[in-house]
């Protein structure tokens, strides 16, 4: 079953069409990477999907339910992590997961119950009674998943959840999300940092000015700028070398050596890196390096949209 | 309504989780109370120092002089002409009374002669001699009007009159004006104190809009218009027991009566806290920042309630002023204590409680209106 369904979507503010005629499909136990420049209608699209926004025209489904007539169905299946911190101070860890859990018509026991699941999970048990204030930026980011989760919502909405924090809260929040996917949860994550997106989503829309122009996986959508990658060697042993036999291994193009540099151009579609390594090795090349150009989101993003995805 | 009920009981709890917001919204009605005393108590009572000059000494000017003797908060001390200005200037004396002389025999013939009232102080000072002094000897000036030059006649009505065969019995009063006064001053700031603490508590709608809590909450099953709902309760649970703090310490802890039942009271401010609350909802649904309400709120608020008669009796104000005022809540609320004070019944004010809803309505229709568009324009408030 489909998880999302947005069909035709337009959202328009006064002439400005921030969304337009959007259709996109996201379903069960997906980790969706949604990517877009700022002002390319991503958030709207969040906005609309959480129920913050009401489309101008289309249909947008939960579950398979049209989240316009079955609202409440749809908000008590979704957990959003906004971009910004939106926690209270005032309030400690374990009161602020409570108090957004208990919006969800969570009490009792298994509200206490749900609140240390959601706060042992981001890893923040022992600072439950710890004010926000006192937080690091990845302990108030961690805190504010933490808020999105108490009510075990099946699709979780994660709005560039990693702006701001350090390398090891990052891998922390990454490692999080691959779990959460693995216990049953849809993912749709958001984020500026396509390392993050090559390495967590299963699959990945690009939005540029409110239209999917791309969508599929990470190897769909780098086939769509070229079908061509290179990889570059440097070896030792250039005359053991036989290029014959490295152009007969399935998808490789052409091979090209330069003094201890050698390129070997591939189909996109084949992955034969280990065949050339072995060839290389059975024949007594010595590899001191290699790298692998093929082409990557950034460089996808780019050709698609024309524009770098922090512009 | 359970939603309701969770959403006020973390807004407390994010409220006064700041120990200066009991001081603020507490502690504030109290030093109105306070204030008010301090206002209308003014300095204790001082005795007024009276110089006598007697050039008479007769009978009826050594009378006069016990008379004044026996005043309360007066003390008469024997001058002599020649020192009447050095006793005036140096401070000694609050003023001097110069008996001339034959004023006892004016007073036989029914015509007495002027007392001399020498004072630099003024009114404060001479209008409580006189009003003592014109009475006794206007009464003794009928005496001998009627005596008609009969001395026998005169002195035997003088004696009769000194003796006063009549029983009098002196009772103290409490002073009615005074508790009044305090009372009427204490609601005065308690009305500016709500109206402020409406204004804060309602901004609390925009802090939370700023701070992106807002839109996560609306992400929730909650809906817009149930967090409203909530903060409007917050600010009604808030005001009563404003109120009822106010109340209370005025009665038992600062011991004002302020002649009108507790409940009335209570219930007319409660009244007009809901006149509070949706003046606050239009002033925040009409802001586009904290920083424009907490500049607004202020705006609105000061010069509203010194127009109603919130700081002095409206009455000291031109006659427009006065009139202008019934176009705002706080002087309805006022005026109904006031005559309520004056021993009017609770339920011959019913036209003062049905303005005060009608204004009530009013400002809580305006802010439905605003917010109901702001709905459709997606800016949510």
């Amino acid at each position: 079953m489909n998880m999302l369904e947005i069909k035709q979507v337009t959202k328009k503010f006064g002439d400005f069409i921030a969304v337009d005629h959007m259709s996109l499909t996201v379903a069960e136990g997906e980790i969706f990477g949604f990517l877009g420049a700022n002002g390319a209608g991503k958030s709207t699209t969040i906005h609309m999907i959480a129920g913050l926004l009401r489309p101008n025209a289309g249909e947008i489904k939960i579950l398979g339910k049209d989240i316009a007539k079955h609202r409440q169905f749809a908000k008590r299946h979704i957990g959003i992590v906004p971009q910004e911190i939106a926690i209270y101070e005032h309030l400690t860890a374990y009161e602020n997961v409570e108090f957004f859990a208990g919006l969800y018509g969570l009490r009792g026991a298994e509200l206490r119950q749900r609140v240390e699941e959601a706060l042992e999970f981001v890893g923040l048990s022992d600072k439950r009674k710890s004010y926000p204030k006192h937080f690091s930026g990845g302990m108030k980011r961690r805190l504010n998943i933490a808020c999105a989760l108490a009510h075990r919502p099946k699709l979780i909405i994660m709005d560039e959840p990693t702006v701001g924090i350090d390398p090891q809260s990052r891998n922390d929040i990454l490692a999080s999300v691959k779990k959460l996917n693995e216990m049953g949860c849809t993912i749709i994550y958001t984020s500026h940092y396509m390392e993050e997106v090559e390495e967590i989503c299963t699959r990945i829309a690009i939005i540029d000015h409110g239209k999917i122009i791309a969508e599929g996986t990470k190897e769909q959508l780098e086939a769509m700028i070229t079908d061509t990658k290179d990889i570059w060697l440097e070896i030792r042993g250039m005359d053991r070398l036989n290029k014959e036999k490295l152009q007969s291994i399935h998808g490789v193009k052409a091979v090209q050596c330069d003094d201890n540099m050698v390129k070997i151009s591939s189909d996109i579609s084949v992955n034969n890196l280990n065949e050339i390594v072995q060839c290389l090795i059975h024949d007594g090349v010595e590899i001191r390096s290699l790298e692998d150009k093929s082409p990557n989101l950034e460089t996808v993003f780019l050709a698609l949209t024309g524009r770098n995805l922090r512009d | 309504m359970n939603d309701v009920i969770w959403l006020v009981k973390y807004t407390l709890k994010r409220t006064f989780r700041r120990k200066i917001n009991f001081l603020l919204y507490f502690g504030t009605p109290l030093a109105a109370i306070l204030l008010s005393l301090f206002a209308y108590e003014g300095s204790p009572a001082k005795d007024v120092r009276i110089g006598v000059v007697n050039e008479d000494h007769g009978r009826v000017a050594d009378d006069a002089i016990r008379f004044l003797n026996n005043i309360d908060h007066l003390s008469v001390k024997s001058v002599k002409l020649s020192a009447v200005d050095d006793q005036i200037t140096s401070q000694k004396v609050d003023g001097v009374l110069i008996f001339p002389q034959g004023f006892s025999e004016s007073v036989q013939h029914g015509q007495p002669r002027l007392i001399q009232l020498v004072s630099l102080k003024g009114a404060e000072i001479t209008m409580f001699i006189k009003s003592y002094l014109h009475e006794y000897i206007d009464h003794l000036a009928t005496l001998g009007r009627l005596a008609n030059g009969d001395r026998d006649l005169f002195w035997k009505m003088y004696e009769r009159y000194q003796q006063a065969p009549f029983r009098l019995s002196v009772h103290s009063l409490s002073d009615k004006a005074k508790q009044k006064g305090v009372t009427y001053q204490t609601i005065g700031y308690l009305v500016m104190i709500m109206l402020m603490s409406a204004g804060n508590l309602t901004e609390i709608i925009i802090k939370e809009k700023e701070e992106r809590t807002y839109s996560r909450l609306l992400t929730t099953p909650i809906q817009a218009r149930t967090y409203v709902l909530s903060n409007i309760v917050v600010n009604l649970l808030m005001m009563a027991a404003q109120i009822i703090v106010t109340i209370v310490a005025m009665k038992n802890i600062f011991h004002i009566d302020p002649h009108i039942p507790m409940w009335q009271m209570a219930l007319v401010l409660l009244l007009f806290s809901l006149s509070a609350i949706g003046l606050s909802l239009i002033t925040v649904m009409f802001a586009n920042s904290s920083a424009s309400a907490g500049a607004l709120q202020p705006l609105v608020t000061v010069p509203t309630c010194m127009l109603a008669g919130c700081f002095w009796p409206v009455e000291l104000m031109p006659e427009f002023l006065q009139k202008a005022a019934y176009f705002i809540p706080q002087r309805w609320a006022l005026d109904c204590l006031v005559k309520l004070q004056e021993g009017r019944s609770f339920g011959s004010l019913y036209w003062h409680l049905l303005i005060l809803l009608a204004f009530a309505l009013t400002f809580f229709l305006l802010a439905v209106y605003k917010f109901s568009r702001s709905q459709q324009s997606g800016q949510f408030i």
